[in-house]
């Protein structure tokens, strides 16, 4: 019941007594009691007016039967006539009238505060639970509905449900030692009974409970409800009290109510985590099988990622201008990260022969095999006519003989060394290479052929490195198929610059780069870091035939010489140096027969 | 001198979030006096009257808004005791800065939860 002195109040009753007054002969005096406090008085005041003073009259204010107030008259004694008592039932009467009115009313919104009470507070769950993404957000979303609050219980906790096993693990707790007592609980053969329990109940006086072995001392009375979506059961919500009667009817009901939300919020948790762990599940397969497709360049797709988050952190915290507006937050991280792993995913469709092609005249069989062959052949055939010219006395066929062994074997130790791509093809080199293709030889049908078909010699004498003009072509297919690809994945917002990331890693800063041509004004950062990572990773695998494992120093050297080249972005690299993340990263993957030591101070700016 | 409570004005042409209030407000101690106006011009006049020391104010409301209520309190010096809790309706969230310009001391979003109201009148009756 509420405070009686609510039924009345005192502003309204004052004027109502201002307005009665005058009816009264003069020289009346008058107060109103109600709920134990005195609401109005009109004339003279005093401590004669009151209920047991002699010549005041007494009318009875009650509430629900029992008398709660009452309304005081005193007139002068010559005054005195029968219509005061009128004046005082009618008054009497309007007030009581009131005061039941309002009584009645004030259940009715006693009621409706209560389903108000509900709905407010459901609301803010509502908005908080499903505004958490992880089951365990939602899981303290919903115990900080019971901790802190008004009527906070003492202790809570939820439990997730395996599916698979239908076994209960504690994910959020509250409450004194309540990550000590809670997996205590589950132990409890009261737990068990508790878990197969669809509706959830209230256990008070846990003491005398039969399944209870008093297990956790602090816990005197349970609360507990599965979180149950359509059947499903994913959880358990335990609440504990120290008191002997803990939980009433009322706490239930606000506990299903909350549960009822929390339940629904789980599921959409649980179902988004399970989403967001297939994606990045797919990007590592696919990863694996183009960092499986070949050989030398095993783990590159897995390095590149590391190089690049670590250049990107370091980017984040510098102050210099040009990385201020560069933020790494955990969804731009998750961005960079899985661009990094996709960066050469266009890689799938590119032949093997030619991802592998580590020496010029690779193909999908190695022509310097069959080249060496054919000196075999002319070597054999010197000796042959050694034997020949000794036969018919010739006194220089040795001498001559083994001066061409020489000639041959100096000849193919030069094509060998060419082959590996790894020197400048000089116009004096492409000379000499012809001259030796100049030369014949005979196969087994007897024809006469040049010593080096015209496509050998086309690829011996690529300039750089070990592709020519076409597979250089088929390469740089890769870049663009990478785009292809991802673009065609409907890429969640917070992943829109996947594509842009790993798209742009092999665009130069002076714009001389593939597919695109893009300049360094249009490439994002971390697509310029994509490409610093690369080419690192690139330069120090050890994995390569043909080629010793690059050293620090060496694949350094080799960077700074982009560097001022325009390849890559010059501040990024500087970072790169500066920060040491070079060194972290070859301290993490590189053998320690490659890490030498670098001058940066040389290198930068 | 009849009585020393606190007032409290609801000032809401809503009947029902009057009463609701009313009743929420009725679990405070000291049994305060709780006033009710239906619009924002009946609510200026009671507060000018009656000077509550904490008023319940709604935006929305006919013959006076909230913001003109609580400008006009603002104005007169002598009720410049009188603390303001705005209530706005969800969505209306993007005004408050115009009511924190003519000088509302809260804001409560509707529906409210009565244990906030509750909490925020003790604090600012500073009663138990
Ligand atoms: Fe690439
Ligand atoms: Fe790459």
């Amino acid at each position: 019941m509420s405070k009686p002195a609510a039924y009345l109040k005192p502003t309204w009753a004052r004027r109502q007594l201002e307005l009665a007054y005058p009816l009264l002969p003069a020289g009346a005096r008058v107060a109103l009691w109600f709920g134990g406090k005195r609401l109005a008085a009109m004339g003279e005041d005093g401590p004669d007016l009151s209920e047991d003073a002699a010549g005041v009259q007494t009318f009875p204010l009650t509430l629900e039967g029992k008398m709660r107030g009452m309304l005081l008259l005193r007139l002068p004694p010559e005054a005195a006539s029968a219509a005061e008592g009128i004046w005082g039932d009618f008054l009497v009467h309007s007030l009581q009238g009131v005061i039941e009115a309002e009584h009645a009313r004030h259940s009715v919104a006693q009621e409706a505060l209560a389903s108000y009470r509900e709905m407010a507070l459901l609301q803010r769950a509502v908005t908080e639970l499903n505004h958490s993404l992880k089951p365990a957000a939602v899981a303290a979303s919903l115990l900080k509905e019971f901790d802190g609050r008004k009527n906070a219980t003492d202790f809570g906790a939820v439990f997730l449900r395996d599916a698979d096993d239908a076994s209960y693990t504690l994910i959020q707790s509250f409450g004194e030692n309540a990550a000590d007592a809670f997996p205590r609980l589950i132990e409890s053969r009261l737990f068990a009974a508790m878990a197969e329990h669809p509706l959830g109940d209230i256990l008070n006086n846990l003491a005398e409970a039969p399944l209870w072995k008093g297990e956790i001392q602090e816990f005197q009375s349970l609360l507990w409800l599965p979180l149950a979506v359509h059947g499903e059961n994913l959880g358990l919500l335990v609440l504990a009290s120290r008191r002997a009667e803990g939980f009433s009817a009322a706490d239930m009901k606000r506990a299903q109510m909350l549960v009822s939300v929390a339940a629904s919020a789980l599921r959409n948790a649980q179902l988004y985590a399970a989403e967001q762990m297939i994606f990045p599940a797919f990007v590592k397969v696919i990863a694996t099988a183009i960092d499986a497709k070949s050989p030398y360049t095993a783990g590159h797709c897995r390095r590149v990622p590391e190089i690049a988050l670590m250049l990107a952190e370091k980017a984040h915290l510098a102050d210099s201008a040009s990385f201020a507006a560069f933020r790494l937050d955990d969804e731009e991280r998750n961005v960079l990260e899985i661009a990094a792993m996709l960066h050469d995913c266009g890689k799938m469709v590119t032949p093997e022969w030619v991802v592998d092609k580590a020496t010029k005249l690779d193909s999908l069989s190695n022509r310097l095999d069959l080249i060496a062959l054919r000196f075999e052949v002319l070597r054999r055939d010197a000796w042959i006519d050694c034997l020949r010219d000794s036969a018919d006395g010739l006194p220089a066929a040795e001498q001559i003989y083994q001066e061409r062994l020489r000639e041959l074997d100096e000849d193919f130790a030069f094509l060998a060394k060419c082959n590996l791509g790894n020197e400048f093809m000089s116009p004096e080199h492409v000379g000499r290479i012809q001259g030796i293709a100049a030369r014949r030889w005979c196969n087994a049908r007897g024809e006469e052929l040049p010593l080096l078909s015209e496509n050998e010699v086309y690829n011996l004498c690529i300039q750089r490195g070990t592709l020519n003009a076409e597979e250089r072509k088929i390469i740089e297919e890769h870049a663009v198929i990478t785009i292809r690809m991802l673009s065609q994945i409907p890429f969640p917002r917070s992943l829109r610059n996947v594509t842009e990331y790993a798209g742009g890693h092999h665009e130069r800063m002076d714009g001389n780069g593939y597919p695109r041509g893009l300049k360094g004004e249009q490439l994002s950062i971390p697509a310029r870091i994509m490409a610093i990572a690369d080419i690192f990773e690139a330069l120090t695998a050890h994995d390569r035939p043909y080629r010793k494992a690059g050293t620090l120093n060496w694949a350094v050297e080799v960077m700074y010489r982009m560097k001022k080249d325009g390849h890559i972005d010059g501040e990024l690299f500087d970072l790169f140096l500066s920060e040491g993340v070079y060194l972290e990263y070859a301290r993490k993957h590189l053998a320690a027969s490659q890490i030498d030591q670098v001058d940066v101070a040389r290198y930068l700016g | 001198m009849i009585t020393q409570n606190a007032k409290i004005a609801i000032v809401d042409d809503e009947v029902h979030i009057r009463a609701l209030l009313e009743q929420t407000l009725e679990d405070l101690e000291g049994e305060p006096e709780i006033l009710t106006a239906s619009n924002g011009a009946e609510g200026l006049a009671l507060i000018e009257s009656e000077r509550p020391q904490l008023v319940f104010l709604d935006v929305m409301m006919p013959l006076m808004n909230g913001y003109d209520v609580c400008a006009a309190v603002r104005k007169n010096p002598e009720l410049a005791a009188t603390t303001i809790v705005m209530l706005t309706a969800k969505g209306q969230e993007s005004d408050r800065v115009h009511g924190l310009e003519v000088g509302v001391n809260y804001f409560m979003t509707k529906p409210f939860d009565p244990d906030e109201i509750l909490d925020l009148a003790r604090k600012i009756l500073q009663v138990p």
